[in-house]
């Protein structure tokens, strides 16, 4: 039908009789045909349609103001009413937490929940590029994973939350002589064969023994990793617990921070190294952005969540 | 017969018009190719190789500028001193500036491919040449005008072709866009200060790069349009009171649209409603491109089944109704909340750019090489191929970037019961991984159409000679 009516407009309608390039191939000409209806009314209702925005929105600038619109929106209230409404849904839920010990918190499930949702919003933020998301860590860098039960500095919810609130520093001092260190390349290599032995990892037995001697002699390993190298948290040096703030690592749960393989080994004794958790805690200046008390608990719970707890 | 042709060579000055689309067809496939590295960097960010100069941020704006303005531009340079001379009967105005104009854009050209992997750039999207390159820009500009306007003047025929409306205004447009969004005080060789700062520059910025949008690949190709569909389909154009209304709509509405590009931002709320229902206003006098070039085709539809050239110029229209409709829908607050800096915008820009503007320069390029070198087409099956490479391409692109975009804003702004945020910024880049992938396996095809094309126009090249 409507193909049937353009045709017969089309018959009847002429062109305008302007002719261009007509010297090769079909020369441009134009008909007149109207402008289509439907075409036309669209156009009208979109400016009918800009005009009903403009009385209702701010819209149009004046000399010293600008039409603010009827309905008295601006995009500032609309943020903050929106925000109102966010802060008023978590208020309930914010008010617990701010009163509560985190060990309060852990024993009222719902609770807990809220706070895991909302360390897990911080953690995806501020912690995930070091320590991936979830917390799997990386061996290429020495970001500790978080959701393994091995802890440098201690698991449970205090020592978390002390690390995120004011950050730690675990420091292997370099060892070989061309490091500033007092062990030739000799001694590095049996050493790093008796760190292989404590996790049952391929070695020399015989430099083994050799390395076993430095590790607890000459080389004073045993004072941060321990006398049975389990490391600052589980193990005793000459009898006497380490400090834990140390955060020397087990070298027999074959849980490595920087790689397992002879060569990574034998880099970590030959040249050291630094592993450095920021404070995010507030006061605190420097790398890291500052999180606010609630969000240190929340994070607190949620990595502690992460590992199932110690 | 040989007598006419003889006074055509004289007449017309086609040596620039063939410079020009050589020019096209090569930065064409840079501009794609430096596009579809960058889409492969987005997947696998290590395809950066590390290399200050292979960074994203550094050949991001290569591929935009390559593809705009040395693609973009030549396809503009080429086919618009085509058209303004075959219908004014009459050549070029001056053959000096014809030249000025050519070798002065390649500069252009090369002074950007150099000066952007450096660094060097004064950080405005879509204007990012130093202060020299600028300066010259604005003299081939002005060159241009000249010649275009000294060209119209001395026309020998009565009334002026509506596709050089379309040429003048976007000729004039771009001037003004680029000089005022240039206006800086440059405290060396490589550096210069706005002289806007604060919301007001962003507003220039946006002002200036959404008419780029309006009046370079919209203006100045629609005026390519309406020479080449009519040509091509060898039908009088449907509506003479058409294409006034909607060339004076167009120019009218379009330069009031940049500030929905600032919404929500500290650009005051008055500012953001008039570029909102201004782009509202715009869907219908856009759509009257669209309808003048499709309806040209009544009567003559059979013709697309033989005719893949006239299926650029028609496929080009298609996506350009669709981008005009759906970039009006974006600028609406509530739907630019969700959409605004996702990859929704990059499928937007690409639909436009990819379907519509390099569609319709390829329809035209094939309907000029052959009469700028007095032949024939060498093959009419490869530039099928073309076109069906090119339409998957782009089709895979935007598909892709449609879901991957609202899924971005999605995840964006998604809460838990708790009301906090439900994933994180690492988590949405994860999920578009995949869709990302098939937006560079989609750039592949068209590059590959790209390449078939070039083969083919080579052989073309070689069997014909310069008319």
């Amino acid at each position: 039908m409507a193909d049937n009516k353009k045709e017969t407009v089309k018959e009847t309608v002429e062109t305008t009789g302007h002719q261009w390039d007509d010297d090769e191939g079909y020369p441009l000409k134009e008909y007149n045909n109207p402008l289509p209806r439907w075409w036309l009314y669209t156009f009208y209702a979109t400016i009918v349609w800009s005009v009903i925005y403009w009385i209702l929105y701010p819209a149009w600038p004046l000399v010293n103001d600008y039409t603010r619109g009827v309905l008295g929106w601006s995009q500032y209230s609309q943020l903050e009413e929106e925000l109102a409404e966010a802060r008023e849904m978590q208020k309930v839920w914010d008010d617990k937490l701010a009163t509560l010990s985190l060990e309060q918190i852990s024993n009222d499930n719902t609770l807990l929940q809220y706070a895991i949702s909302g360390g897990k919003a911080v953690f995806g933020d501020n912690c995930a590029p070091c320590h991936g998301s979830g917390g799997v860590g990386s061996h290429a860098k020495g970001f500790p994973a978080l959701v393994d039960d091995d802890w440098l500095f201690g698991g449970t919810l205090a020592d978390i939350e002390e690390s995120v609130q004011n950050g730690r520093t675990g420091t292997m001092p370099a060892h070989e002589e061309k490091y500033d260190g007092a062990l030739n390349a000799q001694q590095v290599d049996v050493l790093t064969d008796y760190v292989l032995s404590l996790s049952g990892l391929g070695h020399d037995a015989q430099k083994a023994v050799a390395g076993k001697e430095l590790f607890e002699g000459e080389a004073a390993c045993v004072v941060c990793h321990g006398d049975s190298g389990k490391g600052s948290l589980k193990d005793v040096a000459f009898g006497d617990p380490i400090d834990r703030s140390v955060g020397a690592p087990d070298l027999t749960d074959a849980i490595w921070l920087y790689g397992g393989d002879r060569t990574t080994i034998r880099t970590s004794i030959a040249k050291g190294r630094t592993g450095k958790m920021p404070a995010w805690g507030e006061g605190f200046s420097g790398f890291g952005r500052k999180l606010d008390p609630l969000s240190i608990k929340e994070v607190t719970l949620y990595v502690h969540s992460l590992g199932g707890g110690r | 017969m040989d007598g006419a042709s003889a006074t055509q060579q004289e007449t017309y000055d086609y040596d620039v018009v063939r410079k020009f689309t050589i020019a096209a067809v090569i930065y064409g496939l840079v501009g794609f190719l430096i596009g579809d590295l960058l889409a492969w960097q987005l997947t696998y960010p290590d395809l950066n190789f590390s290399s200050p100069y292979l960074s994203f941020g550094r050949i991001r704006p290569l591929h935009t500028s390559a593809v705009i303005f040395a693609f973009g531009g030549s396809v503009m340079f080429a086919t618009s001193y085509y058209v303004v001379q075959r219908t004014c009967k009459a050549r070029l105005f001056s053959d000096a500036l014809s030249k000025f104009t050519f070798w002065g854009w390649n500069l252009v050209v090369v002074a950007v491919v150099v000066t952007y992997p450096l660094g060097l750039t004064q950080a405005k999207e879509y204007a990012e040449p130093i202060w020299p390159i600028d300066v010259l820009v604005t003299l081939v500009w002005v060159a241009y005008f000249i010649n275009f306007v000294g060209t119209l003047a001395k026309r020998k025929e009565p009334h002026i072709y509506v596709a050089n409306w379309f040429y003048l205004a976007f000729i004039i447009t771009v001037a003004m866009l680029h000089i005022v969004n240039n206006l800086q005080i440059p405290v060396n060789w490589t550096d210069s200060y706005s002289v806007f700062s604060g919301v007001q520059d962003a507003m220039i910025q946006w002002w200036y790069a959404h008419n780029a949008v309006g009046f370079f690949l919209t203006a100045g190709f629609l005026g390519l349009m309406y020479y080449f569909v009519p040509k091509q389909a060898e039908r009088p154009v449907y509506s003479y009171r058409l294409s006034i209304v909607h060339f004076w709509a167009i120019i009218f509405l379009y330069i009031w649209a940049g500030p929905h590009h600032l919404h929500y931002t500290a650009l005051p709320d008055w500012a953001s409603t008039l570029g909102a229902t201004f782009s509202i206003m715009l869907l219908l006098p856009s759509w009257g491109g669209m309808i003048n070039g499709i309806m040209t085709l009544s009567g003559a539809w059979h013709k697309l089944r033989t005719d893949p050239i006239l299926r650029f110029l028609v496929i080009s229209l298609s996506f350009y109704g669709m981008s005009t409709f759906e970039g009006p829908m974006m600028s609406i607050k509530s739907v630019n909340a969700l959409s605004h800096y996702t990859d929704w915008t990059v499928g937007h820009v690409h639909s436009g750019a990819l379907g519509w503007v390099a569609m319709v320069s390829f329809g035209a390029i094939y309907h000029l090489v052959p009469r700028l070198w007095n032949t024939s087409i060498h093959s009419v099956g490869l530039i099928n191929l073309h076109f069906w490479l090119s339409t998957i391409g782009i089709v895979l692109y935007i598909a892709a970037m449609w879901i991957s975009g609202i899924m971005q804003g999605l995840m964006w702004r998604a809460y838990d019961q708790y009301g906090n945020l439900t994933y994180s910024f690492a988590e949405t880049v994860e999920a578009m991984h995949p869709y990302y992938f098939v937006r560079s396996v989609g750039g592949v095809l068209f590059i590959l159409g790209s390449l078939v094309m070039i083969y083919n126009l080579t052989k073309t090249i070689r069997k014909g000679h310069p008319v």
